[in-house]
């Protein structure tokens, strides 16, 4: 019996061993371990891969050539032949293909195996057992050689990749370190604002989006808070000469620089309006700084809803009414457009708006 | 290799952990068999070695050795092939006192159990690991291994007698075999 065997070269041995069975595939693996393939619960060793390949499921039209050339594609083949006297299901081959390199052929059983190939699937499995020893002897010291050489590698990996996480953790310090002053800002943005309401003229809020609070902070709120107290004790002196040129410097940036400037110039503009307000509003002036707010505020809420940032609830949209009658639709909605044609013009042109308000004035 | 890498050493880490505690907390068995395989598979890359090692998932693996469920012990020892092959890995286990475990797997009726028992008793061979492994009982049981149909057990028996036996081990081995002496090692106790 033992004599048979040893004569017997590996490439006779046709037996069907368990391991060239397809497995069933798990399918109660939770979510956080679940593959990008279904898999069976399997253990792979250095015993089950091999340079040599069984491929099941080759359909029996002539196609061998274009078998090995699919496996070629992975690495140097030594040697192939078709399984003729192996167990195959009807009009299928089964080939056995032999790689000059292992990595070849896991390569080759990853890429192909459960794929179609000219209307079959192929099912592709290692072949141990048609190793000799020495080849077995060979696979085991490659093996071993590959896993020390790499875990030393990946040791090295690891000592440098500690030294660039201490360098990255310092650098993530100064960040953390700078963002409580960043963090300051909505706070002297509030207490500006609470400033304000104290004086019985209420900002609007601030919108909430960092860069601005930030641009505020250093081009805004220090210089012309500082600015503003001073020039208030002056209106309450009667003499407000000194106010009035910076305002228009800032409003004239405002025109012409972007949006920020924009917002800050309406900022300093109803200052500089809401400011003459507490002795002398003549009601036409009245009307227009309140149609002037409302304008600001609907410009703000567009503002915040171009970068995405809007907190809070927003305003209702004004119902539309239905008139019960197509033709009178088309006429409400008409008018509703002309309305709020209207009510755009006074913000498309705000420079007469800024003439107007150094009228009041001249009467002191 | 550095371009595999697509997670960082601590994310690894993590993964790995969570994987244990799974293993430890889990009282379903099917669970427990697909955590443990997936465990064995990662000990088989060499860059998982570390976190594992610290995860004592040696001992974990070893401790799988000697459960009644086949599975777990058919993927502890495969775990153990595959972490085996590294050399701190190694001396883990020869620390862990895991020899004896593994020679009790050579016994099992699974034919990838035996299998990896063997690969793993080559990798834990050192000079004074040595006189344990290559014991006269283990001997005999690679010289009935490399008489069997298997070619797989076969070629792997022959391996571990070329490799690293004289041959005056193997032929008082043989000769015990032939005589009365012989030892059970190896051979699968009959199933109820």
């Amino acid at each position: 019996m033992d004599g048979s065997v040893a004569s017997s070269s590996v490439w006779d041995t046709q037996k069907v061993y368990k391991h060239h069975e397809q497995q069933n595939v798990a399918q109660t693996r939770p979510k956080y371990r679940e593959g990008r393939r279904l898999k069976a619960v399997k253990v792979y060793t250095i015993n089950l891969e091999s340079r040599y390949l069984l491929v099941q499921g080759v359909p029996a039209i002539g196609v061998m050539a274009e078998l090995v050339q699919l496996f070629a594609l992975y690495g140097v083949i030594e040697e192939y032949r078709p399984l003729d006297e192996y167990p195959a299901e009807q009009f299928t081959e089964v080939y056995l293909i032999q790689f000059q390199k292992l990595t070849s052929a896991r390569a080759a059983k990853r890429h192909t195996d459960e794929k179609s190939f000219f209307g079959g699937q192929l099912h592709v499995c290692y072949a141990p057992e048609y190793e000799t020893v020495e080849e077995t002897k060979q696979k085991l010291q490659d093996r071993r050689r590959y896993v020390n050489w790499a875990s030393q590698n990946a040791a090295k990996l690891h000592s440098q990749q500690a030294e660039v996480n201490t360098e990255s953790s310092s650098s993530t310090d100064t960040r953390t370190a700078e963002a409580p002053i960043m963090q300051k800002n909505p706070e002297e943005a509030r207490r500006e604002n609470v400033n304000s309401d104290y004086m019985g003229f209420p900002l609007l809020p601030l919108p909430p989006t960092a860069d601005i609070s930030y641009r505020l902070q250093n081009h805004f709120t220090q210089p012309s808070q500082l600015q503003w107290t001073k020039e208030t004790t002056e209106d309450k002196m009667g003499s407000l000469h000194n106010f009035i040129p910076p305002v228009q410097k800032t409003s004239t940036q405002s025109e012409s620089s972007s949006s920020s400037g924009v917002k800050e110039g309406d900022l300093r503009q109803k200052q500089k309006i809401s400011t003459p307000s507490i002795r002398f509003m003549p009601r036409t002036t009245h009307l227009e700084s309140r149609k002037r707010k409302l304008d600001e505020q609907t410009f703000f809420l567009k503002e915040a809803d171009k970068t995405g940032v809007l907190i809070g609830p927003k305003l209702p949209e004004l119902p539309k009414l239905d008139m019960e009658d197509s033709s009178l639709n088309v006429t409400a909605n008409l008018i509703r457009n002309t309305m709020t044609k209207a009510a755009s013009v006074p913000e498309a042109k705000p420079v007469q708006a800024k003439h107007t308000t150094p009228k009041p004035r001249r009467r002191i | 290799m550095a371009g595999k890498n697509r997670f960082s050493v601590s994310d690894r880490f993590e993964y790995l952990q969570g994987l244990v505690t799974e293993f430890q907390d889990s009282d379903s068995d099917e669970a427990k068999e697909q955590v443990l395989a997936n465990l064995a598979n990662f000990a088989y890359d060499p860059s998982n070695m570390e976190a594992l090692r610290t995860l004592q998932v040696t001992e974990l693996f070893l401790d799988m050795l000697t459960e009644e469920n086949e599975n777990f012990v058919e993927f502890g020892i495969g775990g153990l092939c595959n972490l085996s092959m590294e050399l701190e890995s190694r001396d883990q286990i020869l620390q862990s006192g895991g020899v004896p475990l593994v020679i009790s797997c050579l016994s099992s009726s699974r034919d990838e159990t035996v299998l990896s028992a063997i690969t793993t008793l080559m990798n834990l061979i050192t000079a004074s690991s040595r006189s344990e492994i290559t014991d006269s009982a283990v001997l005999q049981c690679m010289l009935r291994f490399s008489h069997t149909q298997n070619p797989r057990l076969r070629n792997l028996a022959c391996v571990f007698l070329q490799e690293h036996c004289t041959q005056k081990q193997v032929d008082t081995a043989r000769h015990a075999l032939q005589g009365q002496s012989q030892s059970a090692v190896g051979i699968p106790l009959p199933k109820d």
